[in-house]
């Protein structure tokens, strides 16, 4: 292998420094004008950072406990994307100011006179809330924290233990991961109508954590290796099983988000059906819509062929697309408990590009400089590299 | 006798002469996929065309070293699965929304969402027996068991532990010693020529004519024919067992020796009425009082149209569409009579009411069949075809 | 996934160094030799429990239903349960043939073959139950969509319509996809025999293939494809199973984790019959060479991930049962832990998740013995958790007036071990007539087998990704 380490340039830092300050600036105005849609917004921007940092976590873990030779080049490109789970912690501060704007069970007089809210108040109750959140954000830090130091640590002498150490650390992580991502599904999505509830909810997120992880880390491992920041002999069939891991996750989020439908339709009780409801009055009928043909069929239609993934022009371009999908599915899964009867757009949204896009470049860009974006001497580098389908 | 049967398998199928027809093919064999892919690019690069490597797996990188082109098989899967999804959407819209529908719990005749199972199953199942069955017809153009490399010491080595390599004796830059030369130069560990069976050339290949093939065609589909017509007209119009059909339990209709009056059935205790069920109120008054009765039912547009939804339903097949007696039952029945003459048109509605419940002539009683609010429903109706019928001028607008 | 591996050269998936030759003759041995005792034992008892399981049946059929233990309020009983099991069991196979093989697991190679086996035999023997629970197997055709004399189409609606078209589709998918593999291996057993009976019929099954890479191109594609079917395919019909149950509303039914729950469940119980057969096979047929422990160490793994996600269903449910506030929901969740039948929930429970996770220790991954106690277990395990689901949900639904014990008979009983007798049969006749291994698959991973200039790169993944 040839790689150097080389520096990403300081544009990136500057450029997401004025995105990430326009965003704050839309987002202050927000808080001043419409408060509660603001904590929505700041909700939603929230959420699709932890998919994406969680999930290149659990991307990662997942690739060293399968055993994955041809993900080894793109491992510290999903390392450094999960490098913005310090900063979630820090992010998760301002939520707790929103909790009684954002959730109705906070209302402690509703909940006096609601016996289904009073019944679920062991569960549903400010403390509890906080001490979930806070054990998920810990268990996050510590995993990315041990994870992290023994792949940079093998940078230094190559040795297969630290591997191996990744190996039983990602063991653990595995179950980890599925209880604390439930957790956060139900708690930050689920419970926003605490009414209703789903026992796949859990699995539908982490379906769409996963897809954002592999998009992010798809496109920013296209981006570097066109910037030449990655070894020249990564070839386009490395390339490959991401887009099939992209395409075939994809595919899960659909089935799982079927099954949840289906099976809500068919037995039609008002218990489960009003969510949906709530998802397919007025002008969210089309949100509804976009969801299925943007999350999924139309990816599903581009990314079948077996050219299509090794196709970088054309990754480079669905890569952001599932991104942008999986911020629509976001948006669908928090605002119609805001907007109730028709789908809402406002200048108080625009926010969240803007945020997402800066604080991610910033936070890459420093996490990038202070290691190698390629796990430099990971005994399966070698063979990663020069993987041919 | 087994030892018969399973002697003559053994001579038909064991037995090989020595082949005496014309030159087939020189074939090499190899022992390491090295060599047979060296010698599948010397070969391919010498322009030879009609060659082929034998291996008993695939060896990576052979389609380069023999120049092939990529399969195009995937197409096959893509169209044939797309076949499959239109197919079933179509065949379960039209079975459940149009030729035959029905409501299952409250979901509409045709919905989407409860189709999806199937069209995917039938989607992944006729893609997948479109794909193989073009692989091995089309692709791969099997059965063929004629083939001379068949029963060869050759191929009898290529499917179990060498690679092999032949060029066929009809490609355009044949020459037996050139090639011979250039295989045993490539290394090779046994080249031989492969010859035709003499036989090949007298036997007829057209299996029309055999016989053999003839019988098995005609015994195959008889037995179809057979068996289908034993599962499609018998099997499934046996009786369910009648046993369990027979239960000490007394049927509707049927003599029984318990009660007195030697019916099964019994009638409803003296006095009791069902449940939005009136007995008929007339009975016992005078004509005067049953004559005065008026229509208890407003004359409203719902009333109306339930009155014509079942007056179409129990009153049309005779007295017609119209009530003019001109029914489609005209011709295999008394014909009934018109309800515009002027008896009926100045009968009270009782009057009519009566003639519902209890019938008249050979018109039977509707008493159970119509409720009481429909009968009356049914009269505002008919006042209105009456009225329909016989239209003063003051009706039409403008006059 | 363990801490004491060393770094170290794979054990090569077929142990020793073995020509090609030798591949064919031990793969081939069971189908040329005379069957050995321990084969006629073997098939003894299980063609007795099929036989007594054919008798049941026939009186079934001759009496009827009322034989069986369904009653009110459980209409469905064993007949469901065993169906549930079976197609549960057949999904180890495709996982095996077609995941496994999409994610280029190479040592799926040794047990791939009879793992696609057992799905197809699980698939017929599941398939008698459907067919025989009416009462009036034939009038099984109904079942069709047909152009009948009573101008009448089926219910396109209904779950149980989809379980025809998803278990027909299902077992026709897998008898290609499996006959597609074996066609090259029927090419060397023909080539190979010595007897004129054999020599026929496998050249009829080999459809004249030579191993031409003319063929192989495109018969490559095919696989892959396949694979790529299979795989949702597989998904479709657990999943389809259980909207059997849960696009219902009896509590416990309906709940939205049931597919994906149902899937992992299914593939957890066909692993753990797989493991059950092979741990039996490779000692009766002599194979410990190609089914090799460290293959069999790798479906422990899978076995402890599955029955650990199996774990998460049980809790998410009993979770959202509480987090619902539906009190019939709550009930039926406290009903089954500590009802009536608290004794087949923590059969149930302690099979699948408990036991399993010893596999988390690698020395018990690795000991075939123990092994063979746990994934009998998980046997036992996953045929409680259909039983579970289908007895209490129906014994004690919304009206307490309609409560009711469900209480099988001898006949049910007789049926269930008779599907146990012709799975068991069909295998054991399928070891002894077809190559129970790929030959072609396991040549084509052997050392040496590919070319040198392709290989370098792949053997030094060889060296290093095995733990």
């Amino acid at each position: 292998m040839d790689y150097i380490k080389k520096q990403l340039p300081d544009s990136l830092t500057k450029t997401g420094g004025i995105l990430l300050g326009f965003g704050v600036i839309i987002m202050g105005l927000a808080f001043i004008f419409t408060p509660q849609r603001a904590f929505f917004d700041y909700l939603w921007v929230y959420l699709f950072l932890v998919s994406i940092a969680v999930g290149s976590l659990a991307l990662v873990a997942l690739e060293y406990l399968v055993g994955a030779t041809w993900s080894t080049p793109f491992r510290r490109v999903s390392e450094i994307m999960a490098s913005m789970i310090p900063v979630l912690i820090l992010l998760a501060i301002p939520l707790f100011f929103g909790l009684h704007d954002l959730f109705h069970w906070t209302h402690t007089e509703v909940v006096e006179t609601d016996a289904i809210l009073k019944a679920k108040s062991p569960y549903l109750n400010v403390e509890f809330f906080a001490i979930r959140t806070a054990f998920c954000l810990f268990l996050w830090f510590l995993f990315y924290w041990l994870i992290t130091k023994n792949s940079e640590k093998q940078d230094i002498d190559g040795d297969v233990k630290y591997t191996k150490r990744n190996i039983t650390l990602s063991t653990i992580f595995a179950p980890v991961f599925i209880i604390t991502i439930t957790i956060a599904a139900i708690d930050w999505a689920m419970s926003l109508e605490p009414h209703w509830f789903s026992t796949i909810f859990g699995v539908y997120y982490f379906a769409g954590t996963i897809i954002a992880a592999l998009a992010a880390t798809t496109f920013a491992s296209i981006k570097l290796k066109e910037g030449g920041y990655m070894d020249s002999h990564l070839g386009n069939d490395s390339f490959y099983s991401l887009g099939t891991l992209m395409f075939g996750f994809n595919v899960f989020w659909a089935y799982i988000a079927f099954s949840q439908f289906i099976l809500i339709w068919y037995a039609d009780l008002p218990e489960e059906t009003f969510w949906l409801i709530h998802r397919w009055e007025g002008s969210w009928k089309y949100v509804s819509l976009a969801l299925l043909f943007f999350h999924f069929i139309m990816p599903f239609l581009i990314l079948i062929g077996r050219n299509a993934k090794t196709n970088l022009g054309l990754l480079k371009f669905m890569a952001p697309w599932m991104l942008v999908a999986h911020a629509l599915d976001l948006y669908w899964l928090i605002f119609p408990t805001l907007f109730k009867g028709s789908a809402a757009f406002g200048w108080q949204e625009l926010s969240f590009p803007f945020i997402v896009i800066g604080l991610t470049m910033i936070v890459f860009k420093m996490s990038a400089n202070k290691k190698n974006i390629m796990a430099v001497k990971d005994p399966k580098m070698e063979a990663g590299l020069h993987f041919h389908l | 006798m087994i030892g018969n049967i399973l002697k003559k398998f053994d001579d038909k199928f064991l037995k090989t002469e020595p082949r005496t027809g014309k030159l087939y093919a020189v074939s090499a064999l190899f022992d390491t996929p090295d060599q047979i892919i060296h010698a599948a690019e010397k070969v391919s690069g010498a322009g030879y065309k009609k060659f082929d490597v034998l291996t008993p797996y695939p060896v990576h990188g052979m389609d380069g070293a023999m120049k092939l082109k990529p399969t195009g098989i995937g197409w096959v899967a893509m169209v044939a699965g797309m076949s499959g999804t239109t197919l079933a959407f179509l065949m379960i819209w039209w079975m459940v929304g149009v030729n035959y529908p029905n409501i299952f719990g409250g979901k509409p005749y045709f919905n989407l969402t409860a189709s999806i199972p199937i069209m995917f199953e039938l989607t992944v199942l006729i893609s997948a027996l479109t794909l193989v069955g073009s692989l091995i017809a089309i692709y791969m153009k099997l059965p063929f068991n004629a083939n001379p490399l068949m029963d060869t010491e050759f191929v009898r080595r290529v499917t179990s532990d060498k690679f092999g390599i032949y060029i066929a004796a009809d490609d355009p830059k044949f020459k037996l010693e050139e090639v011979r030369a250039m295989f045993e130069e490539l290394g090779s560990s046994a080249v031989s020529n492969i010859h035709e069976a003499e036989y090949d050339k007298g036997k007829t290949n057209n299996p029309l004519t055999d016989k053999k093939f003839v019988g098995a065609l005609v015994g195959t589909a008889a037995a179809t024919a057979m068996i289908s017509y034993f599962v499609l007209n018998v099997l499934l119009f046996l009786p369910p067992f009648d046993w369990m059909h027979r239960q000490p339990k007394v049927l509707p209709q049927t003599e029984s020796k318990f009660f007195k009056d030697g019916w099964s059935m019994r009638k409803p205790v003296e006095g009791t009425v069902a449940r939005g069920f009136m007995p008929y109120e007339f009975k016992g008054m005078p004509d005067s009082m049953v004559v005065a009765t008026p229509n208890p039912l407003p004359v409203t547009q719902k009333v109306l149209d339930l009155g014509k939804k079942r007056f179409d339903t129990y009153c049309s097949p005779c007295h017609g569409f119209y009530g003019k007696g001109d029914s489609r039952m005209r011709g295999q029945f008394p014909v009934p009579p018109t309800l515009h003459s002027q008896k009926v048109t100045n009968w009270k509605d009782a009057n009519i009411y009566h003639v519902i419940t209890n019938g008249q002539n050979t018109m039977p009683s509707y008493q159970s069949s119509i409720s009481r609010d429909d009968r009356w429903a049914i009269i505002h109706y008919l006042r209105v075809l009456q009225r329909s019928q016989n239209a003063p001028d003051s009706d039409v607008e403008g006059k | 996934m363990s801490l004491d591996a060393t770094y170290k050269r794979e054990i090569p998936l077929v142990e020793g160094k073995t020509s090609f030759k030798e591949i064919d003759d031990v793969i081939a041995k069971p189908t040329e030799t005379k069957p050995n005792i321990k084969w006629w034992i073997a098939i003894g008892i299980s063609s007795t429990a099929l036989m007594i399981g054919a008798v049941c049946l026939g009186l079934t059929f001759w009496y009827g239903v009322g034989l069986w233990g369904n009653n009110q309020p459980v209409g469905w009983a064993f007949d469901i349960i065993n169906f549930v099991f079976w197609i549960g069991i057949g999904h180890a196979g495709t996982l095996i043939s077609a995941i496994l093989f999409l994610f280029r697991q190479k040592w799926r190679t040794g047990i791939a073959r009879f793992a696609e086996a057992m799905t197809i035999f699980a698939v017929m023997t599941a398939g008698i139950f459907p067919a025989i629970h009416t009462g009036r197997p034939w009038l099984d055709g109904y079942l069709f969509p047909y152009p009948n004399q009573h101008s009448l189409w089926v219910n396109f609606t209904s779950p149980l319509l989809w379980d025809v078209f998803a278990v027909s589709t299902y077992f026709t998918v897998s008898f290609v996809f499996w006959f597609i593999g074996l066609i090259p291996d029927f090419a060397t057993l023909r080539d190979r025999t010595t007897s004129g009976i054999k020599k026929a019929i496998y050249t009829l099954l080999s459809l004249g293939w030579r191993g031409s890479n003319r063929h192989w191109q495109h018969y490559e594609r095919v696989y892959l494809i396949l694979a790529g079917l299979s795989t949702p395919l597989v998904l479709s019909v657990h999943t389809i199973v259980s909207f059997d149950f849960a696009v219902s509303v009896i509590p416990g039914w309906h709940t939205t984790i049931f597919p994906p729950y149902f899937v992992a469940g299914a593939i957890f119980s066909g692993f753990g019959m797989v493991s059950t057969v092979l741990i039996i096979v490779r000692k009766v047929f002599d194979m410990e060479h190609i089914i090799t422990v460290n293959t069999l160490e790798k479906m422990n793994k899978i076995l402890l991930a599955t029955g650990t996600m199996v774990g998460y269903a049980y809790a998410m449910e009993f979770f959202i049962a509480w987090y619902s506030g539906n009190p019939i929901e709550q009930f039926t969740f406290i009903n089954r832990a500590f009802g009536p039948y608290a004794w087949a929930y923590w059969i149930m429970f302690s099979c699948n998740v408990f036991f399993p996770q010893l596999f988390w220790f690698k020395k018990i991954r690795r000991n075939i013995p123990l092994t063979f106690v746990l994934v009998l277990l998980v046997n036992v395990g996953m045929w409680f958790e259909r039983y579970v689901i289908i007895v209490t949900s129906l014994t004690r639904d919304y009206l307490p007036s309609s409560w009711g014990m469900y209480f099988p008979t001898m006949y049910d009983f007789g049926i269930l071990l008779g599907s146990f007798g012709m799975f068991f049969t069909l295998v054991l006749l399928f070891a002894k007539t077809m190559p129970v291994v790929a030959m072609s698959e396991i040549k084509a991973v052997t050392e040496g087998a590919q070319p040198t200039h392709l290989k370098k790169h792949e053997e030094e993944i060889d060296y290093r990704t095995q733990y």
